[in-house]
């Protein structure tokens, strides 16, 4: 498989922990289990990390690059996911329900990860104290991304979601392929490519 | 009542008499008619509710337009989630649709205790990543399943509420489009009649 796993690096693993630290406070000795258990991982770019069908066993931050989690639809794909620096990204559901995972992790550019194993992340619940509590945070925090994210899908219209999405992410234009901002933004491909010309225009 | 709740909670960390006293004490039981708010739009959410019976739906406006963002019967979990754990005004109506009793626990006493030692901070964890769970088989659901799909797999999963929601409620729940509804629950309706008759 196209992946090197190196120990961690310092600087990389604080990048990860100042994200962390948006979310919850996380004391010394927590710093210390986390870079224990936390191994980086390097990709290709266009590298699936993993396939439908397969077992997740990471839980990943990205600490350099850009990773797309997605679902097949028939022969087409639905980006549910574009995951760039400081992002949490894996297979949520067979991570934690230990099932094949219905989804596909796959590296749009050559990407840095630090990744944490399911044995590592059971051995963290058992011995790092707080473990649970910063579980639950950790996870909250990926509820209240993923509820934000749909309802803002719901409640605005194509127009909106293209200018707030550019707005706040203006690079994404020019790292994401077109067809799969358009997929994450559920904008048809032939709409999405008007409304970046009104962009241009503007 | 809560012996429901506590069975619920049973399922993370398997609960000791004392901790059963521990939890009840906590718990509130709300009762509320059929169309009532238990939540409304800006207000934070102050509960996560556990139901004991009646039907709860999730909804915000959107224009004029409800869209229905989740339906919950018995046994089910209902709040304004989002504003429940962010503390931030609710986007999200949560109204009855049926006369209904709730098991409710305030954020702050389920915070506190959680917080009280560590057997409650697994369940807490575990709790939460079942519904992260939840919403993310939803909305993987709604990206993978056709209109169609989506519709067979309800009825098949919940055929109980296809008789107890309102159609357009259903519709709305499932984003499929209400004309395109009445047709599936026509088709589905002509399919059992043959079963029947064979």
């Amino acid at each position: 498989m196209n992946v090197a796993t190196t120990k961690i690096d310092p600087v990389f693993f604080s990048f990860a922990l100042d994200y962390l630290q948006r979310y919850f406070p996380v004391t010394p000795v927590q710093a210390e289990f986390m870079m224990g258990y936390s191994e980086m991982r390097h990709f290709d770019k266009k590298i699936i990390i993993v396939n439908d069908g397969e077992q997740e066993n990471y839980l990943n931050m990205v600490v350099s690059g850009l990773v797309r989690k997605y679902v097949r639809r028939g022969k087409s794909e639905v980006t549910l996911q574009l995951a760039t620096e400081g992002h949490i990204v894996h297979s949520e559901i067979s991570f934690l329900n230990r099932v094949p995972s219905p989804v596909v992790i796959e590296t749009i550019e050559p990407t840095t990860m630090v990744s944490l194993n399911h044995s590592n992340y059971e051995l963290a619940l058992q011995n790092m104290p707080g473990a649970d509590r910063i579980g639950r945070l950790l996870l909250i925090a990926m509820f209240v991304k993923k509820d934000e994210r749909h309802y803002k899908q719901l409640h605005m219209s194509t127009r909106e979601r293209f200018l707030e999405y550019l707005k706040n992410h203006p690079h994404m234009l020019q790292r994401v392929p077109q067809k799969y901002l358009a997929s994450y933004l559920n904008i048809k491909p032939e709409t999405f490519s008007r409304l970046k010309h009104l962009v241009k225009l503007k | 009542m809560i012996s429901g709740f506590l069975e619920f909670m049973g399922r993370y960390i398997a609960l000791t008499e004392d901790e059963k006293a521990r939890l009840s004490e906590i718990l509130e039981v709300r009762t509320y008619d059929k169309k009532a708010k238990l939540t409304d739009l800006g207000e934070v959410e102050q509960y996560l509710n556990f139901v004991v019976n009646g039907l709860i739906r999730k909804f915000f406006f959107n224009g004029k337009d409800q869209v229905i963002k989740h339906i919950a019967k018995e046994r089910n979990i209902v709040a304004s989630s989002v504003s429940y754990f962010s503390r931030l005004p609710s986007n999200y109506i949560v109204e009855t649709i049926e006369p209904s009793v709730v098991v409710s626990i305030s954020r702050d006493n389920l915070e506190k205790l959680f917080e009280s030692g560590e057997r409650w901070e697994r369940a807490g964890r575990l709790m939460m990543a079942d519904l992260l769970i939840e919403k993310e088989y939803w909305l993987l659901n709604m990206a993978r399943y056709s209109p169609r799909e989506r519709f067979l797999q309800f009825i098949k999963e919940q055929p109980d509420l296809v008789q107890r929601v309102p159609q357009k409620y259903l519709a709305s729940y499932l984003h499929i489009k209400p004309e395109t509804f009445s047709r599936l629950k026509h088709l589905v309706q002509i399919k059992n009649n043959i079963i029947k008759q064979s």
